[in-house]
């Protein structure tokens, strides 16, 4: 998978006609096959732009910031990424009339290791779902399948279950990198923060860790879409896609197979309801 | 799979973690959060029917079962909470029409999510009382008291474990 060449055509006819501010493409760092997003603002920075199996960040992320608010944005989505985008669209937090989106019908991107990522393996939608102009061929919704790692986790017992989720709850330094990549949390003022001691909540206490990384991750369920740009920015490498993926598989199986961002304006799970939903636990 | 609760002689041993053990008199603090219109309702009803039930339980009124974040059941455990009770209108009877259809989706989640993390299933327990149902409430009450002694006290990501 690489589209560099295309995606810098697109580029060049963009500023050229006029059509955008601030092209969101991936550029290469300067050591390893590490890559990094690039806002272009000239055309003379287009050369740089690049996209192949490397370019595993979500850019959708850079919609929310003040570089791009309000101004007319060309961005490269992959699968996952359109769907956070569509999220995002329907949370009215970006105008699609600024946006010139080029949707790519991604076959999976790499890890670090070099393998293929396991977001990717399991991944229910490569196409893009929102785009002006496509670059790949499409190759179809595919179906859901259990996260490996929750299905692993859960036929274990609650007690060691526990002690597995202490140790991470135990290595987060609340540095909040999850939550500043999420393309989903955008709101000015994070309730995780809000605290009338800071200076206790926001220490790097397991209890802390534990307070926001559960709320953060259920303030996304039902909207999380899997790009895992959380798990790329944690410096402390923790499993965060656990609890994501875990939410999400309560949603499909409970609520009429719902998955985040897959059709337009569908808002998250918890944003509707069904008559039949499972009451069974409730007394 | 879920954690056999033990029970050791005059003793409280935690479901979550077997170290941690407490005395046999021991009081579980449970934090209620009932909505207004319906649950807040039903347990007034529950004191002027002059029904006895365990005054564990704290109360914290709140306009409507949906008003419930999962935030606050989180908020609950890190803080003072043994366990958490919600107690919203039945499924039909919502003052506000629909709130308790998008609460019951939510919590759920957060009951499957705080189970995977480790907690056992019975720390957070949700209710339909009515404001008619004062008996079922006191019945609630009793069962959710009972069930959180025979887990024991949460010392998990407690605040006050931090010195």
């Amino acid at each position: 998978m690489d589209y560099t060449k295309q995606i810098q055509e697109i580029a060049s006819k963009l500023f050229t006609e006029g059509k955008v501010d601030i092209f969101i493409g991936y550029r290469q760092n300067a050591f390893d096959d590490n890559q990094v997003p690039m806002l272009v603002t000239s055309p003379g920075d287009i050369p740089n732009l690049i996209f192949n199996d490397k370019s595993v960040l979500n850019l959708t992320n850079y919609l929310k910031f003040e570089h791009t608010r309000n101004k007319r944005v060309g961005i490269v989505v992959k699968g996952c990424d359109s769907r956070a985008l569509n999220m995002i669209l329907t949370e009215s937090q970006v105008k699609r009339e600024n946006l010139y989106v080029v949707g790519i019908n991604c076959t999976g991107v790499l890890n670090e290791k070099g393998e293929k990522a396991q977001n990717c393996l399991e991944c229910v939608m490569p196409d893009a779902v929102v785009y002006d102009e496509m670059i790949g061929t499409p190759s179809g919704k595919r179906e859901y399948a259990v996260n490996v790692d929750v299905k692993e986790l859960a036929a274990k017992g609650l007690v060691e279950r526990g002690e597995y989720f202490q140790e991470i709850f135990e290595s987060c330094i609340r540095c909040n990198a999850c939550r500043q990549s999420c393309p989903m949390c955008y709101c000015s003022k994070c309730c995780i923060d809000q605290e009338s001691a800071t200076i206790y909540n926001g220490s790097n206490t397991p209890s802390s860790a534990f307070h926001a990384l559960m709320t953060w991750s259920l303030h996304l369920a039902g909207r999380c879409v899997d790009c895992r740009n959380c798990e790329k920015a944690c410096p402390s490498h923790l499993p965060l896609h656990l609890l994501h993926k875990q939410n999400e598989m309560v949603i499909y199986e409970n609520f009429q197979h719902h998955l985040a961002g897959m059709e337009k304006d569908d808002r998250g799970a918890f944003y509707k309801y069904n008559l039949k939903d499972p009451d069974d636990f409730i007394m | 799979m879920e954690a056999e609760v033990k029970e050791i002689k005059g003793q409280v041993v935690s479901a979550e973690n077997p170290a941690i053990v407490a005395p046999a008199d021991w009081q579980p603090v449970i934090v209620g959060i009932l909505c207004n219109w319906c649950s807040y309702a039903g347990s007034d009803l529950t004191g002027t029917s002059r029904i006895q039930y365990p005054p564990n339980i704290r109360i914290i009124r709140v306009p409507c079962s949906s008003r419930v974040d999962p935030w606050f059941i989180i908020k609950s455990l890190q803080t003072s909470g043994d366990g958490v009770l919600i107690s919203g209108c039945h499924p039909g009877d919502c003052h506000y029409i629909s709130g308790n259809y998008y609460a019951r989706r939510r919590f759920l989640v957060t009951k499957k999510l705080l189970n995977f993390v480790g907690y056992h299933e019975n720390r957070v327990q949700f209710s339909w009382v009515s404001a008619a149902e004062g008996p079922k409430f006191a019945k609630v009450v009793a069962k959710v008291t009972e069930d959180i002694k025979k887990l024991g006290p949460l010392h998990k990501y407690k605040k006050e474990n931090l010195k």
